[in-house]
């Protein structure tokens, strides 16, 4: 984790487990209202019944100034939908209307026929099951199946959505796939500047990785997984060994 | 519980690498993954990892009456239990099929081929014999549960000591480890399995697959030799069709292999009796 | 036990066989009514009875596969077969094993791709055991499946073979089975010489494994023979009757 901490953030480094009850400044929103700061509580948090907050998972503490927002940014493998997230999926079933997407939540996800960009009912792309696609969730609540489709929905274009051809995926944590969408993380940089290859990384912890041959594709999945814990000059070290080794 | 398929994206790259000579670890196709064994402070535990695939097993003994008809021949006992816990497509209580081969293929390898001298185990003819049963227990599954379990087994067996035993006339005394050290068991010779996986038309041959490579792969063969040469059992059942050449090479291979993974095993015994030693002064 | 003699001085066995040479072997096809296809095979003394049904629907919903056939064998080993009255459990290790050892042989060889979500049941009865069951089965299954009119790529051929005291010999009876011989059982696709299954369980030299692989490849070429005799004699009845 510490490769990817800014300077501010490391000084205020608070490590939150299950049951810790948020300090008194942040909780003593229950006094008189006109004053009182609205607190946005992302994952990791939950409100008790009596007016304080508790932890729910176990990471770091973080808040962001914008929208006085707190979440804890923890690290697990399975991955849970939430609307608004790319994601990497298999194809696993067909029906008439709906294409069964594994995305590794509890559940199978949707994904509509016509849901890509371009398609009407004369012009469907047919996919076959054991299919790769890069989607994003539209719909996800506790009650129903998540909903994918393949395109910006404002738009209507696809935006790098679709299904991928040809390279390697592999499944990592939850929290590096975070961290190589983040800008600051540059692992992918690092590799970028010795064996030019493309990319997609999908929220629920499967990457996709394709480059002119399968050997750099195995080193470049091989340097991803090694590069979890390790800081950045590690990394460099790390890669570099790897590509003199090719 | 159904296993997740492998994408068409991931069989395609896999046979790609295959093709250029390179495997998705970075192995040569007949290498095998780091071998670790740990022993227990117990005698007779094993826990061995294979790359990811753990397996733990242990030994342990009683006395018991033999059948009338053997009188001589003590038990040895298998049992395996592919836990939950080493993967989602293992369900506690069902028999796959998995389990049955699996299981099968550690009795034939051990017990059939007479691994152990259960004549040995006669403490008193006709009434009283040593039964031996070997738990093994599947932790974690990246693929080869079967080489990974015989190495466990037959390190286990190895390792493992039983009380001693004196016998004078009708009188039967078995010494508690305080009072005589235990005595290791007799082991004719140390039967090792080596999976193999065919891929490409049969034209690829791979030794010690993972999970990935399980899945995606063709046809399959397991010879299980000791250091002597000598074959105590092969099976391929299904899966492509091979040549007798073909089979035949994979028999020189497997030679090779077992006598290096024979060598791992004796080291690592030889250094957990001197920490014994050791410990003991 | 006293120490049975199983190679006589001149090379003949205990049953008077030369090494190479195959028990006598009968076989008859379309043997039940309601099955789809049936073989009745004797090799020697061991007898086994193949049914076939399908391709039917699925028992189980969950395990039907999109694009092929699934194959499901059951054993049924009857308890008067062997020398000794013995009921055997369905659940025996040893039965699922056999049972999944056929199933393995047949898939690469039944196109299952033309006949998707459905399944094809193999049953097998052994009658009477005297060596070289899991051959007999698969020969059996074979005859049954061609019976039943199942698309298959070749037969598949299966013998057994092993070092009996000083020779390579095939087809080894119980008496031969029993005793610490090794045995391997090999099917093989006739046409092409490739191997498709092959087990064995007792101690073998590295260096005789190749003379009895080869001898077993013979004895499968020669069971190619008998059963191919068999399906093309009922063939060319059924024809002959169904020209008038």
């Amino acid at each position: 984790m510490a490769s990817t901490l800014s300077e501010e953030s490391r000084d205020s480094l608070q490590i939150v487990l299950p049951g810790d009850l948020l300090p008194a400044t942040e909780s003593s929103f229950n006094e008189d209202s006109a004053s009182a700061p609205i607190i946005k509580l992302g994952p990791g948090l939950q409100p008790l019944q009596d007016d304080t907050i508790s932890a729910v998972k176990a990471g770091v503490l973080k808040h962001a100034e914008v929208g006085n927002r707190w979440w804890v940014e923890s690290n697990q493998r399975r991955y849970v939908a939430a609307p608004g997230e790319s994601v990497i999926g298999v194809v696993v079933g067909k029906t008439v209307e709906h294409y069964k997407v594994d995305i590794g939540a509890a559940q199978t996800a949707l994904l509509g026929v016509l849901a890509f960009e371009g398609a009407s009912k004369r012009n469907k792309p047919n996919h076959e099951i054991g299919t790769l696609l890069y989607c994003r969730i539209s719909l996800a609540n506790k009650d129903m199946e998540a909903e994918l489709e393949c395109m910006n929905p404002t738009t209507g274009k696809s935006d790098g959505y679709g299904d991928l051809k040809g390279g390697f995926v592999f499944k990592t944590s939850l929290g590096l796939a975070r961290r190589l969408l983040d800008p600051k993380t540059l692992i992918l940089r690092i590799l970028g500047q010795h064996i030019p290859f493309e990319t997609a990384v999908g929220m629920n912890g499967k990457v996709w990785i394709n480059s002119a041959n399968a050997k750099h594709t195995i080193l470049i999945c091989n340097a991803i997984k090694n590069s979890e814990f390790l800081s950045q000059e590690e990394c460099v070290t790390m890669v570099k060994g790897l590509v003199d080794r090719l | 519980m159904r296993e997740a398929e492998p994408s068409t994206n991931e069989r395609e790259f896999v046979l790609a690498a295959l093709k250029e000579g390179a495997r998705i670890d970075g192995r040569k196709f007949y290498d095998f993954r780091t071998l670790r064994l740990s022993f227990g402070s117990d005698y007779g535990a094993v826990e061995v990892q294979l790359g990811n695939t753990r397996v733990l097993a242990k030994v342990s003994c009683e006395v018991i009456r033999p059948f009338p008809d053997k009188p001589t021949e003590g038990f040895l006992t298998f049992n395996t239990e592919l836990s939950p816990m080493a993967s989602s497509a293992f369900e506690v209580g069902r028999q796959t099929d998995e389990e049955v081969l699996v299981s099968r293929l550690i009795e034939k390898a051990m017990r059939r081929s007479r691994a152990l001298d259960t004549e040995g185990l006669c403490i008193v003819a006709g009434e009283k014999v040593w039964s031996i049963r070997v738990d093994i227990h599947f932790l974690d599954h990246d693929g080869n549960l079967v080489d990974a379990a015989c190495i466990a087994a037959i390190t286990a067996l190895l390792h493992f000591r039983r009380p001693d035993v004196t016998v004078v006339g009708e009188d039967v005394t078995i010494h508690t480890l305080e009072q005589r050290n235990p005595v290791p068991l007799s082991i004719h010779h140390i039967p090792i399995c080596i999976s193999f996986a065919f891929f490409d038309n049969g034209e690829r041959v791979l030794v010690d697959p993972t999970y990935l490579e399980e899945q995606i792969k063709e046809g399959d063969m397991t010879l299980t030799l000791n250091v002597h040469k000598e074959v105590c059992a092969m099976s391929k059942a299904g899966g492509i069709p091979m040549e007798l050449d073909q089979i035949l090479q994979c028999t020189k291979i497997a030679v090779v292999k077992v006598t290096e993974l024979t060598a791992l095993i004796q080291e690592a015994l030889e250094a957990d009796a001197k920490k014994r030693q050791v410990s003991r002064k | 036990m006293s120490r049975v003699e199983l190679l006589s001085p001149e090379g003949l066995r205990i049953d008077g066989r030369r090494p190479a040479e195959l028990r006598k072997i009968t076989s008859t096809t379309a043997v039940l009514s309601q099955a789809d296809g049936s073989a009745y095979l004797e090799h020697g003394n061991t007898k086994v009875l193949a049914a076939v049904y399908g391709p039917r629907e699925a028992r189980h919903r969950a395990l039907v596969l999109h694009d092929r056939a699934i194959i499901n064998v059951e054993f049924n080993v009857a308890p008067f077969s062997t020398g000794e009255r013995r009921r055997r459990t369905k659940n025996d290790k040893r039965l699922l094993e056999m049972a999944s050892f056929v199933k393995q042989t047949f898939e690469p060889v039944v196109v299952t791709t033309l006949y998707a979500r459905s399944q094809i049941d193999i049953y097998l009865q052994i009658i009477q055991h005297d060596g070289g069951t899991l051959q007999a089965c698969i020969n059996a299954a074979t005859m049954a499946l061609i019976d039943a009119g199942i698309a298959m790529t070749d037969y598949v051929c299966a013998c057994t073979a092993g070092w009996v005291e000083r020779e390579a010999a095939i087809d080894l009876n119980h008496i031969e089975e029993s005793s610490d011989t090794s045995e391997v059982t090999v099917a093989m696709l006739p046409k092409s010489g490739k191997i498709t299954l092959m087990q064995m369980e007792s101690r073998l030299h590295v260096d005789k494994l190749e003379e009895v692989l080869s001898l077993a490849g013979e004895g499968c070429k020669q069971m190619h023979v008998v059963m191919d005799k068999t399906i093309r004699d009922r063939a060319e009845d059924l024809a002959a009757k169904m020209a008038v």
